[in-house]
């Protein structure tokens, strides 16, 4: 574990899953320019997690949103799978801190909403209902839901929901999944045991992960790298490489060295935090 | 008593109690027929009178309901344009607001005019009362679409066209059955408005010639007739708004 500088931008060589280079972004409210992100440049190698830890107002779901090509940056160029993003990208999953499920719809109905709109727009990775039937109730059966197909969004706890959230974002199989603060609203142990949920979706479905956190031993335990950032403008202000092992366990948090490095990252989130009030 | 029972014999007791005080009231009191008529004489005319009355209810309830059945289909219209558009929104809500505040009960001597005593001005009044609830509520009900759920879609590659369809047109049910059952309490009171002013037919011109009679047990029975198809009207669209989005009010 410890700091690194950023790498030297290489992105036509071996494409990363997500490249950033000089990416700034300015947001206009009443006629004032306000500067959300100054000139963040890094990658998300293939496969991994990385996890955006700092001070509310940092730009990190902004950041995420570039990536997901929902806004478009100022300056700087974001690429996915060696493909800059001048768009809302097709093969995405997203989950938020509100699972917003569609409450007329059954869990099954939900996990399939993906699919009917890659299906309308011709997408061959959703052909037969039928058979994505079949693949949704294995998947709830994997998060811990299975039997609950056919049960109303309204009689599942907060976790479940969350789960079921997890599922929407991950059931046509993405490349990339995008999670802004996914598990904020579950209480303590429900958190923990997403976090092993996560990684083992992750471990079988090798997706690249981009995780927006305010918490940094959710931050440690899913991420490979994780970039502290600071505020007024939002910059990347520390690298941290996580060298806790695959597959991990939370008793592994604990440990010295996952300790130290969670201070360190405590110290250098804390005085862009006063420099905000 | 279970609480479905107790949520219907509650009223419907108090309301008995308030006739049968009425009633005793009356003799009581030496109340004039032709200031206050018993219920019991009300009720004696309502029967004698029953053919011409059917035939003014009826015709009342279709004006309703035409005006109504316009009403909803341009109330959908605007909702939806208001709702899927900031710039139809902005153009628009301000005048709808505006529009909405007239009235009216104004407007009747104006379609009078333009289109004669009959059962057209009353029509358009209907129309006009309640067109407002169903597209304010269509509006606001796409408006209000979690950022969030848009996100998910959109990074599926939805075009605005499948979020609107699979997502903002369900989601806005629940309001839109909401609002039928102001707009049609909205649309009887129009067309019965408007057939108080100007008209050869329909309860509220029965009532108003009865009225000018001093037939007052007749003005009443219309008063009757109007309360019970009032809460008869909005008593369907209740069931159907339950029936149709049950999910939105489990629990």
């Amino acid at each position: 574990m410890g700091e690194e500088r950023h790498a030297p931008p290489h992105v036509h060589l071996n494409p990363q899953a997500v490249a950033i280079r000089g990416v700034s972004y300015d947001y206009v409210t009443g006629g004032r320019v306000t500067r959300a992100l100054a000139d963040v440049t890094l990658d998300v190698p293939r496969g991994s997690t990385v996890a955006f830890v700092g001070p509310s107002g940092c730009g990190k779901s902004t950041l995420l949103k570039l990536i997901a090509g929902l806004l478009k940056s100022t300056d700087g160029v974001i690429a996915v799978d060696g493909r800059s993003v001048v768009g809302p990208l097709k093969n995405v999953g997203m989950a938020f801190q509100n699972p917003v499920l569609l409450p007329w719809r059954s869990v099954l109905d939900n996990l399939l909403l993906p699919l009917e709109i890659l299906r309308e727009n011709g997408d061959p990775r959703a052909p037969d209902r039928v058979l994505w039937r079949d693949k949704a109730i294995a998947l709830l059966g994997t998060v811990g839901l299975a039997g609950a197909e056919h049960r109303q969004p309204r009689e599942l706890s907060g976790g479940m929901r969350q789960r079921v959230s997890l599922c929407r974002a991950l059931i046509h199989e993405p490349a990339l999944l995008l999670l802004d603060e996914p598990f904020a609203a579950l209480d303590a142990f429900t958190r923990e045991e997403m976090w092993e949920l996560h990684q083992k979706l992750r471990l079988e479905r090798e997706f690249t992960g981009v995780l927006v956190t305010h918490d940094l031993r959710e931050a440690m335990f899913l991420a490979q790298t994780i970039f502290v950032m600071s505020a007024n403008p939002g910059r990347i202000a520390h690298v941290h490489q996580v060298r806790l092992g695959v597959p991990r366990t939370l008793e592994q948090l604990y440990s010295p060295e996952a300790t130290a490095l969670m201070r360190t990252m405590r110290e250098q989130i804390r005085p862009s935090r006063q420099a905000v009030a | 008593m279970t609480a479905r029972l107790r949520r219907l014999v509650l009223p419907l007791g108090v309301f008995a109690g308030l006739v049968l005080v009425w009633e005793l009231a009356v003799p009581a009191f030496r109340i004039q027929q032709i200031v206050l008529p018993a219920p019991s004489g009300i009720v004696r005319t309502m029967v004698q009178m029953a053919g011409p009355i059917a035939f003014h209810a009826r015709h009342t309830l279709v004006t309703t309901l035409i005006g109504f059945g316009a009403a909803v289909g341009l109330g959908l219209l605007l909702g939806f344009l208001i709702g899927a558009s900031v710039t139809a929104r902005d153009a628009l809500y301000p005048l709808l607001v505006g529009f909405n505040s007239i009235p009216k009960a104004a407007v009747v001597p104006m379609l009078v005019m333009w289109f004669g005593i009959g059962a057209v001005p009353a029509v358009l009044t209907a129309f006009l009362l309640a067109f407002f609830p169903v597209a304010v509520n269509v509006a606001l009900g796409l408006a209000t679409l979690e950022a969030e759920l848009r996100d998910v879609l959109r990074v599926l590659g939805a075009s605005r066209w499948q979020i609107f369809r699979k997502v903002g047109v369900p989601r806005t049910m629940p309001l839109f059955f909401a609002s039928l059952k102001v707009a049609v309490s909205s649309a009887f009171v129009g067309s019965v408005i408007s057939e108080t002013v100007a008209s050869n037919a329909g309860i509220g011109y029965l009532m108003a010639v009865a009225a000018s009679d001093f037939n007052t047990r007749l003005a009443f029975g219309g008063l009757f007739v109007l309360a019970a198809m009032g809460v008869a009207l909005y008593g369907v669209f209740a069931a159907i708004e339950r029936r149709v989005t049950g999910w939105a009010y489990a629990e």
